[in-house]
């Protein structure tokens, strides 16, 4: 019998309570992606090619967010719970009085949030391993090179262990917190559960004006002090700026409704179809949740920061390898002898059975000598190369010879580490007289550059070990791998936190719209008794929700948007921030988590309030 | 005169095969403008379900209402909002305000809703408001009204658009005697000065001694009919209680 009661509030749940459900999956879905990066193919990859044990970082780092994450996911679903609970007082008196003891109904409800929970775990899980297997694909999309076959569908069940572990303590508290509660209930209390004592108390306009002020004012010197100092400037007024812009924004959450009440009130568009209904909803609900408003826009403030951030920084390494190492391979053929001999860099790779025709599209050689002061009048530069040999190479490339007056620093980068300006270029007859230090030859590489790589690492082994020759070789894809591990890290973190965040601020306000959803049911039942027609309800609960949901994200919008002008400063530190192409990924995925929520949220709503007249 | 409310031959039958309930079995009934009609009868004898069809919140099973010339049973969807919002007004029992607007707002959602100019709103409701004295409440929420006044704010609400037909279930139900009478008086005003067409369910007789004319229902049938012409409100009374009881007595007839 209890099973059969049980089964039967679960299927209802998942039918009414459909945001919980999805919050969970959620929340399954994201833990479950990142913590499953461990075994994915491109981590695998860099884990071979990164020297700087970056990969190391990024599962350490993604250790301690999970832990985070998993506070922030258990305060949800408790949350959530909270919420239910609350609905289902009527039907909770109904069992006591029907005789059933404390024990059975914490049962019951133990195992309504056993099933929910696992039925979450396995959508969660199954929707995770789709997500996981996207991000792999969309990583190994951002590779310039990859080997072809890397890629492959992959479980990892390690992920899927950690997760199931975390996601079952999580519930377990919840299961402890629920029989509590349960045990802990009056009768009179649950049976009256529908009864609710709202006050809507009327606040004075001149009070609503001056706390919006001081809001505002807060808000300003909060932005006046983050932008003039910068975000990591960490001490007791970068505290003060955290608590004044946090009170400022309660502050105006708490004045708003009054204020623009006042405001709308006597102007003719208050009295025009349902507007005044709607805003009365709003703001007769925006007072008493002012306080969440205040953290589901701080919510939004982190979320919308960390995604543009990350994404931001993550365009502005991937500008900086380009710059960096712009030859596929520079090969460095260090000078042993006083009377050092140049190699014909086309026989270089000959012993090896490397036909260079095949491998190399263009290749370009030149001395790099040593600088003397004494000679050539200049210092500070990495090495000297001979006019004639560089107007050779910029020949080759396509780029103009050297015209300005010699001895001056080359214009354009000469090899892998040998950036613009860092090479002399001197007169031919002046290069003589200095010491050559080594040969320099760049290789850009024919066909898939993976391949390619591979080819002559191997190949460059036996010309070393054969030629007796001192080289030394810088592969683009060398230093690739590097940045990519720093790029993937700050990508995915961000991505994580973010996403996060995000989650927990749609299913916040979705909750609290859907719980509104009894009292609103009577609301528009009479405004369906007073003639107003279905498409004007309708507009009237789209627009109730709508409010609810646009404005902690307006106040969030701008609250990022001076966040990310003192971000962008250390940013720019590092290079130039795509804040274009961070926009809109960040608004992609606001659009479909946040309007995800809101569409669940208005059609939930709507089965509520709909009726039947 | 044109009737202003046309009842042909009512019938409204609830459930399936063997589980049929005739609530109403063939009403028929006139009521002409500016009349103030009370529907009796005891629990179960189809007051609620003729009043549900009347405000086309019910569909009947057969036969034909008629306000003002329109047949409300061939009426569809929006056309039925369109008639409700526009001819007819509500007082409810539970007097149904709306707790989040205030008195004024409350009077003016019906104006709202029924797509009146906006600048026009607030006089209209100031003006309802004004006939049923509730103006010094304008400002208060519904939480802060008392009961009587509750009810006549949401009287004025029901009179605000000049409907043909004010439909009143139980208006005093949930008032003590002192706050019906106001209530009462404020509905007989309106119905001798202003011409309102009043129809009023009730089951308690006092209430139904402020009426012109007194229908009873029995079974879903028209029982009897009682009309005041004229005389004192207290003579009518003893006249309802004697028919009420005639219909209570029903039990004995059974024995």
């Amino acid at each position: 019998m209890l099973s059969k009661l049980v089964l039967r509030n679960v299927r209802r749940s998942l039918r009414d309570y459909a945001v919980y459900f999805i919050t969970l999956t959620f929340g399954v879905c994201l833990f479950y992606t990142f913590n499953s990066l461990e075994g994915q193919s491109i981590m695998t990859l860099l884990g071979q090619h990164s020297r700087r044990g970056l990969v190391e970082s990024i599962f350490i780092l993604i250790n301690v967010f999970s832990a985070f994450v998993s506070v922030v996911l258990a305060g949800l679903i408790l949350y959530a719970n909270q919420f239910l609970m609350k609905r289902r007082k009527r039907e909770l008196g109904t069992y006591f009085l029907l005789g059933m003891d404390t024990g059975k109904v914490s049962r019951l409800l133990v195992g309504e949030t056993l099933l929910i929970g696992l039925a979450a775990l396995a959508s969660g899980l199954a929707l995770g391993l789709l997500c996981a297997w996207g991000l792999d694909k969309l990583t190994v999309a951002m590779f310039l090179a990859a080997p072809p076959d890397l890629f492959a569908f992959h479980v990892s069940w390690a992920a899927v262990g950690k997760t199931a572990l975390y996601f079952g303590v999580i519930f377990l508290v919840v299961m402890l917190f629920t029989g509590v509660t349960v045990s802990r209930s009056n009768l009179i209390d649950l049976i009256r559960g529908e009864r609710k004592n709202e006050e809507i108390a009327q606040r004075s306009l001149s009070l609503s004006v001056a706390l919006f002020l001081l809001g505002c004012t807060c808000l300003g010197t909060a932005y006046a002090i983050l932008l003039k100092r910068g975000l990591l400037a960490i001490d007791l007024l970068w505290f003060i700026m955290l608590g004044l812009g946090t009170l400022g924004t309660f502050l105006i959450f708490r004045s708003l409704s009054g204020f623009l009440l006042r405001l709308t009130r006597g102007h003719p568009s208050y009295y025009k179809g349902l507007n005044m209904f709607v805003l009365r909803q709003w703001s007769g609900k925006v007072h008493t949740n002012c306080l969440s408003n205040t953290v589901i826009c701080i919510l939004l403030l982190l979320a919308m920061g960390v995604t543009a951030c990350s994404v931001g920084l993550n365009d502005t390494i991937t500008s900086a390898v380009q710059s960096d190492s712009p030859f596929d391979l520079t090969l460095s053929s260090y000078a042993q002898a006083l009377d050092f001999r140049p190699s014909d860099p086309n026989e270089l790779f000959l012993p090896a059975g490397l036909d260079p025709e095949a491998t190399f599209s263009r290749t370009e050689s030149f001395l790099l000598r040593y600088n003397d002061r004494e000679i050539t009048g200049e210092s500070g530069y990495l090495g000297v190369v001979s006019r004639s040999e560089y107007d050779a190479v910029m020949a080759l490339r396509g780029e103009p010879r050297m015209t300005s007056p010699l001895p001056t620093a080359a214009p354009q980068s000469m090899a892998n580490g040998l950036a613009p300006g860092k090479v002399l270029v001197v007169e031919d007859d002046v290069a003589e007289r200095l010491d050559v230090s080594r040969q320099v030859i760049n290789f850009t590489f024919r066909g898939e550059p993976y391949a390619a790589d591979q080819a002559v690492r191997t190949a460059l082994t036996e010309v070393a070990r054969s030629t007796q020759l001192n080289l030394w070789g810088s592969f683009k894809l060398d230093d690739y791998f590097d940045q990519m591990g720093s790029k993937l890290l700050v990508l995915y973190m961000g991505l994580y936190l973010g996403l996060v965040f995000l989650v927990t601020a749609g299913a916040v306000l979705a909750l609290q719209q859907l719980s509104q959803a009894a009292d609103n049911a009577q609301r528009y039942e009479l405004l369906s008794k007073l003639g107003a027609p279905l498409s004007m309800r309708r507009s009237a609960l789209i627009r109730q929700v709508a409010l609810a949901f646009l404005l902690p994200l307006a106040l969030g919008i701008i609250h990022t948007f001076v966040g990310m002008r003192a971000a962008n400063e250390i940013i720019n530190l590092i290079g130039h921030v795509d804040s274009v192409h961070a926009s809109l990924l960040t608004a992609g995925a606001l659009l479909l988590i946040y309007g995800g929520y809101f569409l669940c949220t208005c059609l939930g709503a709507w089965r509520a309030v709909k009726g039947n007249v | 005169m044109e009737p202003i409310l046309t009842v042909n031959g009512l019938e409204k039958t609830y459930g399936g095969k063997g589980t049929r309930t005739n609530a109403l079995r063939g009403l028929d009934l006139k009521v002409f403008p500016g009349e103030f009609v009370g529907v009796m009868g005891p629990s179960g004898s189809g007051k609620t379900t003729f009043l549900n069809c009347i405000s086309t919140i019910d569909t009947p099973t057969a036969g034909s209402i008629t306000v003002d010339g329109t047949d409300l049973t061939k009426l569809r969807g929006k056309a039925l909002s369109k008639f409700r919002r526009e001819r007819l007004g509500f007082i409810f029992q539970d007097c149904n305000l709306l707790d989040t607007l205030t008195g004024l707002e409350n009077i003016a959602l019906a104006l709202t809703i029924a797509g009146c100019d906006p600048r026009k709103v607030e006089p209209l409701a100031k003006e309802a408001a004004r006939l049923l004295e509730v103006e010094d409440v304008l400002d208060k929420y519904p939480y802060q009204m008392s009961g009587g006044q509750q009810q006549r704010v949401a009287a004025a609400r029901a009179m605000v658009t000049r409907p043909a037909l004010v439909l009143a279930d139980e208006p005093t139900g949930a008032l003590d005697s002192k706050a019906a009478g106001l209530l009462l008086r404020q509905l007989d005003t309106l119905n001798r000065e202003e011409g309102a067409t009043i129809l009023m369910v009730t089951h308690d007789a006092f209430t139904a001694s402020w009426c012109r004319r007194i229908l009873f229902l029995q079974d879903g049938r028209l029982y009897r009919e009682l009309r005041r012409e004229g005389r004192d409100r207290g003579e009518f009374f003893r006249e309802i209680l004697s028919v009420v009881s005639e219909l209570g007595g029903e039990v004995s007839h059974a024995l």
